[in-house]
């Protein structure tokens, strides 16, 4: 980490005789001074001619003015375009090798920085020296890397190694100088090559992150700072956080940081608890999700009182759901409960709660369930629970069948053939257990 | 009289035009502005990929593909479309009764049979005869539909819509070539929102002049056709700055039905297409914006312009002329059918601001262009026009036109905003349409909008022909 604040270069300022100017002011007073001139030089030439005709001589020069700009803009893109792809084409020639090399297989074990040197062709004489010269070279060299990490990086491979070698080429200082940056763009891409990288950021920078006026911005150095090992990041959660503002990505980060802590044997937050905090009932159906994800079973109580909050319907959903994969066999009371009086979206999350439980205490609801509505939606998935059931679910499941009326036989045929869509839907509830395996890799 | 009323019609159009470059330059502003949020928020296609391919949470899609007699390219079209990387997805191919061997192609090379399926006609399509899986397993993401012919694509997606089971739905045409990481692209607007987003576009673009190799286009140039080249940059100057500005704030009035995504419960309680329709994706968006104010909810509906979606365009004055006489006609049933949206501000900016805009600037301007030129006509025979003026109003117009399209380079260029080859070859085509379109490309569309329009007043009845394709260049 490296001490802040920093002052930043100020350009020289223009003297224009006695007044002094910075460069941008000294621009906008050549504009103005053009335009000046080219309305004088309209009304001098149209003097004898309608408005309209100046006006239209005047957008004519306006636009032409505007494309030389343009055009001139142009030509400056694509020389640093090109100066671009030539430094990541050195960055690849000159240390691609090393880089591959740290994220193999092969670099499993704990490497001394004169390794780490060799192996990028580096002699040791280099070692606390700058290797990059310039923003440029080290930009194309993290981006490099970025792009390796993310797709060919080895789970053998050592995060260790990793920092040593970007701490060789000064890369955490750069990103950290990045991430400090008026521009909200460069901002955001070093903010997101830290994080997988899981640098540590100096708590100067982060408190300034957390208070941008950017939304985007706090929300990565959140997420940047989670994954990090502090455990004080998790304290961000303690307060109503989310307020209105919670989306599907938030929870796709969230469920990467912690899961990455988890890996490493870091704290973890009570999400029950989180959920609790929270007003927002998005951010709240997030935290039981996830409490589902990571296996909770110890909290699933904290969640009685929730689940009694008849407004969020979306809510009891999830928790019914989450208790029903974690297997929380004291709530079936409680469903049984609610599956006569919540709405009917609620009833189906309800009743495949109960499935999971399997106890036989429900399978009378889950009859009743059926019998009792004229909902189709509700029957059928009523009765993919009743078929779901253990060998008790199957039983009925066969009485039924043989007593359907003739608009009830389609809903059974469904369970009698296996390429329906009603595999793939199955398969992808299944996909939100704990025990399926994620490609949350790292 | 005559020439009271042509110095008025002059200083209209005047006004009019300084009008419409104004809203112009607005919609400039507003799209730089968009781009570089986007700059922003969507990162690198390997950061999306590596966070959303992981994660259960990634909502599913279905892609709805409506075909008609399309036996010459069905299975590379469906093979194009089984190779689109994303997690979770399903392809319903809805086929209109084909006439031709669509059908049997598709059953012979999926191994299709018939399987029970619960549907519920959520919205109006013609009967559903049956519906058809793979029994091979490598196929499982594949649906095919066969329905009663309905003769509008509109009713193929609905059919398609009724079928789907995911929260989210593509609606695209069969031979519409999309790019792998389009899914992606789109998704992660829907799961970075904060408000819940109903719909999504993306860029469309010729693919006369893109060589395609397996379903895929790997090398995306200007085409080098005529009407196709005026097409490109007519899309790419709707698509960067049109759709994208008002993206901005939130008024996007249209998804292109070749290639969008929407939120199938809004859909569906919007009533889906209207297979009646000439311009069923404005059509549909409107009435789903409508339902959310009406109900109160927040909704977002996002551009982006960095997913490609390739189509073929009329190579031909004659399909050109009966695809823009359609549109013409389908712009003249919205200002119709949702007149009360227009300048209500109960509809929000759309309705205040976006529908007027596209009332006074769209709708009229073909109209106005029209009496122009008859007034042009009569006056230069009669001497009363101001050569010079007019040289110099020339001017205006045409070092406006040259800014906007020097301007859509520049902000392609620079942003990467779309994602085909940014070579210099392109770029000097598309300089060199800009030069040419007032005269060569412009009077036909002027033309093929008024005939749209006299064809509604008129009441004549609306024929949905397919375009004449010729396929694009394969490797």
């Amino acid at each position: 980490m490296i001490g802040y604040p920093r002052s930043r270069t100020v350009s020289e300022p223009y003297n224009i005789g006695k007044v002094a100017i910075s460069s941008i002011r000294y621009y906008i007073l050549l504009v103005v001074a053009y335009f000046k001139y080219i309305l004088q030089y309209v009304f001098d030439k149209f003097v004898d001619y309608p408005w309209e005709t100046k006006v239209a001589f005047l957008i004519l020069v306006v636009c032409s003015t505007l494309i030389i700009i343009i055009w001139a803009s142009l030509l400056v893109t694509s020389i640093r375009e090109k100066r671009k792809h030539w430094l990541h084409h050195k960055m690849e020639q000159n240390y691609g090798k090393g880089m591959d090399y740290i994220l193999s297989s092969e670099a499993s074990e704990l490497l001394s920085r004169a390794q780490i040197a060799h192996f990028f062709d580096l002699d040791v004489s280099v070692i606390g020296k700058s290797i990059l010269n310039g923003k440029h070279e080290k930009a194309a060299f993290v981006d490099l890397f970025y792009t390796k990490f993310i797709t060919q990086r080895s789970e053998s491979s050592r995060m260790e190694n990793i920092h040593k070698m970007l701490g060789m080429f000064e890369i955490p200082e750069f990103l950290e100088k990045e991430v400090s940056h008026g521009n909200m763009k460069r901002k955001v891409l070093a903010l997101n090559k830290i994080r997988p990288f899981k640098l540590p950021l100096n708590t100067w920078v982060v408190n300034t992150l957390l208070n941008s006026r950017y939304l985007h911005v706090q929300r990565l150095a959140m997420y940047s700072t989670i994954m990090s090992s502090s455990d004080s990041s998790l304290e961000y959660f303690e307060t109503d956080f989310f307020d209105k503002h919670c989306c599907i990505k938030d929870e796709i980060e969230l469920a990467y940081s912690l899961q990455r802590r988890r890996k490493e044997g870091l704290k973890l937050p009570n999400l029950a608890r989180w959920a609790h905090i929270q007003k927002n009932e998005k951010a709240q159906c997030m935290f039981v999700r996830l409490m589902r994800r990571f296996n909770e079973v110890e909290y699933c109580g904290q969640l009685t009182d929730l689940f009694g909050e008849n407004k969020k319907k979306k809510l009891i959903e999830e928790i019914a759901r989450t208790w029903g994969y974690l297997h929380y066999t004291e709530c079936e009371d409680l469903l049984i409960e609610a599956l006569l009086t919540q709405a009917d979206d609620t009833k189906v999350a309800i009743m495949h709660a109960m499935t999971r439980l399997a106890t036989g205490k429900s399978l009378d609801a889950l009859l009743e369930g059926f019998a009792n509505t004229t909902n189709p939606h509700v029957r059928y998935e009523a009765l993919r629970c009743i078929y779901n059931y253990g060998a008790q679910g199957r039983k009925l499941f066969k009485k039924l069948e043989s007593e359907a009326t003739e608009a009830d036989k389609k809903y059974f045929a469904f369970f009698n053939n296996p390429i329906t869509l009603e595999k793939v839907r199955l398969d992808r509830e299944q996909a939100y257990h704990p025990s399926v395996e994620t490609v949350f890799n790292g | 009289m005559w020439l009271t009323l042509y110095y008025i019609f002059c200083y209209f159009v005047f006004c009019y035009s300084l009008m419409l470059m104004t809203s112009y330059i607005t919609l400039v502003l507003m799209s730089r502005r968009a781009q570089k949020q986007l700059d922003v928020e969507l990162p690198d296609d390997e950061t999306i990929k590596y966070m959303l391919k992981g994660s259960p949470l990634t909502p599913a899609v279905s892609i709805i593909a409506p075909a008609f007699n399309e036996e010459v390219t069905i299975i590379d079209n469906v093979n194009s479309l089984l190779q689109i990387d994303y997690p979770d997805y399903e392809i319903i191919i809805v086929n209109d009764e084909s006439t031709d061997r669509t059908m049997e192609l598709l059953i012979n090379e999926y191994s299709l049979v018939e399987v029970p399926y619960d549907i519920a006609m959520k919205v109006p399509s013609k009967p559903i005869k049956r519906v058809l899986k793979s029994t091979d397993e490598k196929y499982s993401k594949l649906i095919v539909v066969d329905k009663v012919h309905g003769g509008r694509k509109a009713d193929g997606s609905n059919a398609g819509i009724n079928v789907c089971s995911n929260k989210y739905f593509v609606c695209t045409d069969v031979d519409c070539i999309i790019e792998p990481m389009a899914l992606y692209r789109m998704m992660w607007f829907v799961v970075n929102s904060h408000k819940p987003t109903i719909g999504v576009g993306a860029t469309m673009l010729m693919s006369n002049g893109c060589v395609v190799e397996n379903g895929r286009v790997v090398e995306a140039a200007v085409p080098g056709e005529a009407l196709p080249m005026f097409q490109q940059l007519e899309y790419l100057r709707s698509f960067l700055i049109g759709k994208l500005g008002w993206s901005r704030i939130n008024t996007l009035p249209n998804i292109s039905g070749g290639f969008g995504l929407f939120d199938t419960d809004v859909a569906v309680k919007s009533g889906g297409y209207d297979p009646m329709s000439m311009a069923e994706d404005v059509d549909m968006l409107l009435r789903m914006v409508t339902y959310m104010r009406n109900n109160g909810l927040e909704y977002q509906v996002a551009q982006v312009p960095k997913v490609c979606c390739w189509t073929e365009g009329p190579s031909t004055l004659k399909s050109l002329s009966r695809q823009r006489t359609r549109w013409a006609r389908g712009l003249f049933e919205i200002v119709s059918n949702h007149r009360k949206m227009f300048f209500n501000p109960h509809y929000g900016a759309i309705g205040a601001l976006v529908l007027p805009y596209l009332f006074i600037f769209e709708f009229l301007a073909p109209f106005l262009e029209f009496i122009g030129f008859i007034f042009l006509i009569y006056f230069s025979f009669k001497g009363g026009i101001n050569w010079s003026t007019s040289a110099i109003v020339f001017g205006m117009i045409y070092s406006f036109s040259f800014f906007m399209t020097s301007f859509v380079i520049f902000f392609d260029y620079g942003t990467k905003a779309v994602n085909w080859k940014h070579t210099k070859m392109s770029y000097l085509k598309l300089l060199l349409a800009t030069l040419l379109e007032p005269f060569m490309y412009h009077p036909i569309i002027t033309y093929c909008s008024n005939v749209g329009y006299w064809r509604f007043i008129s009441n004549k009845t609306a024929i949905w022909a397919p375009i004449q394709r010729t396929g694009v260049k394969k490797k």
